[in-house]
């Protein structure tokens, strides 16, 4: 599923980012092997915001979105149906082609713009999505390698719908790719807390990409995951709420939203992977804190601050007490420790039940990286010369 | 003949779950069960059948099947729900459904 390297401590990229930029002639030159060193060990990790620059200086592949259509098949990826540059179907019969490759683009330039990341897996990977999977197919995936949604129950009599396509909400779109990028960084194992943390980050970017098309602040936003995928047979504004987990639908005929928001109400479960679509909420909810405490557009600190623990900081195996340490963590390098970013993330996690006590986010594995932060510090000394180089190679 | 059938996971989590007992179907639908039980040799089955793919908010099953004394249970991911499987689960979601 994922090709990850177990040497999961790096030297921060965006450390090495301001080196590259701002160092001596030796310096640029360390900064420069440190990331194609990190690019071909860690697979496609990527630093934060000044990366737009960098992919321009090495001639990224641009963006590549096709849709296909699996003509309620279940054979991926289906016949192709539109591509970059073709123009928009418009066919009110068949919504869910323009509104995945929409999604995708949207999803894509938000990473892009935001992140400065160049697709899934930061090299520009083209991005594949196949509609119309499945007869009354209720349900959207993550392949390892694709997209793919189904269109419901929109074939069906109206009075016998439960579900609409689930093109019809980019939260749901952002969610899908999301789980790609989790694939090619931290590569969560889909079971249990780990999985229910790749679930959290799906659900994180996928909310933050409507939002960021939307332009609404935090206080703005409704934090609902999933928005109008359920028909008006069914009491529910959508599958989750970030805001309020638990509260998203409550219907005789499919239940109540089972979503904890506090690790009080943790469900072990061994349904759905060990609960990964229902503890989720935990998470979920923290970054809903964090972002509510900052205020503002919540992809700009919240989401920086999850983006950069997704990509350098958690692991396959991170735990829920592992994601509170390592955003902390995370919130003190890139805002200041002690920094308002930083207590709101401590917040956050209090308000679900995983305190992060200020000692422990201090705390540094240094398992595995002992080279590189000897690298750092060798650098930081200003004593960078040639020996260093080649022994870092 | 009694199989149970469950279904979790996926993007949207809803659970669905039905038992059936052959009998109570029609002679016809309850031989297309019975065969497809026989044609996956069910009881033969490992309880765990793993994910070979990866991927995320893919369903999960759970089947078990009670006949002539013998009681199996079997998990398994969509991904390796193909074939016959594929045909044993959607006749059961359609009798789920039906019943729920
Ligand atoms: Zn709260
Ligand atoms: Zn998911």
């Amino acid at each position: 599923m994922t090709h990850h390297n177990p040497l999961e401590c790096i030297i921060p990229p965006y450390v090495v980012e301001k080196v590259a930029q701002n160092g001596t002639p030796a310096q640029k030159e360390w900064a420069r092997r440190t990331i194609l060193q990190s690019a071909q060990i860690r697979g496609q990790r990527q630093a934060v915001a000044d990366m737009t620059q960098r992919g321009q200086r090495m001639a990224a592949p641009a963006r590549d979105c096709t849709v296909f259509d699996c003509g309620t098949g279940t054979d991926l990826p289906g016949t192709r149906v539109r591509g970059e540059g073709d123009p928009a179907c418009n066919d009110p019969n068949l919504p869910d082609i323009d509104e995945a490759f929409d999604g995708a683009t949207l999803t894509y330039d938000f990473y892009k713009d935001i992140y400065g990341r160049n697709s899934i897996d930061g090299q520009g990977l083209p991005l594949v999505s196949s509609v119309n999977f499945g007869i009354n197919y209720e349900n959207a995936f993550w392949d390892g390698t694709q997209m793919a949604y189904g269109r419901g129950h929109e074939a069906l009599p109206p009075a016998e719908r439960l579900f609409n396509r689930f093109t019809i909400d980019l939260s749901v779109i952002g969610h899908e790719l999301t789980h790609g990028v989790v694939q090619y960084e931290a590569g969560l194992v889909y079971f249990q807390q780990a999985g229910a943390l790749n679930e959290s980050f799906a659900d994180v970017f996928g909310s933050l990409v409507r939002q960021y098309k939307l332009n609404q602040t935090a206080a703005e936003a409704d934090w609902i995951i999933g928005k109008g995928l359920f028909s008006s047979n069914i009491n529910g504004v959508g599958i989750r709420s970030m805001k309020e987990p638990g509260t998203a639908y409550n219907d005789p005929l499919i239940g109540k939203d089972p979503q904890p928001g506090h690790m009080n109400d943790y469900v072990n479960t061994s349904q759905d992977q060990g609960g990964v679509h229902i503890n989720s909420g935990i998470p979920n909810h923290a970054f809903y804190v964090v972002s509510r405490e900052l205020g503002g557009k919540a992809w700009e600190k919240a989401g920086k601050i999850w983006y950069v623990a997704l990509c350098d900081k958690l692991t396959r195996v991170s735990q829920f007490t592992d994601a509170a340490r390592l955003t902390h963590e995370a919130a003190g390098e890139l805002y200041g420790k002690g920094s308002l970013e930083q207590k709101a993330v401590e917040t956050g996690w209090k308000e679900v039940g995983l305190p992060v006590s200020a000692s422990e986010g201090d705390k540094v594995d240094l398992s595995g990286c002992t080279r590189l932060v000897g690298g750092l510090a060798v650098l930081l000394l200003g004593l960078v010369g040639k020996r260093a180089l080649t022994r870092k190679k | 003949m009694r199989i149970e059938f469950e279904r979790s996971g996926g993007f949207a989590n809803i659970r669905v779950a039905g038992a059936v007992d052959t009998e109570s179907l029609p002679p016809q639908e309850a031989q297309a069960l019975s065969d497809l039980v026989n044609k996956l040799d069910f009881f033969a089955l490992p309880s765990v059948i793993p994910s070979v793919t990866g991927g995320a908010d893919r369903f999960q099953y759970t089947l078990t099947v009670e006949d002539e004394g013998r009681r199996h249970t079997v998990e398994l991911p969509e991904s390796a729900a193909t074939g016959d499987f594929a045909n044993l689960i959607g006749s059961l979601t359609a009798l789920a459904r039906r019943g729920s």
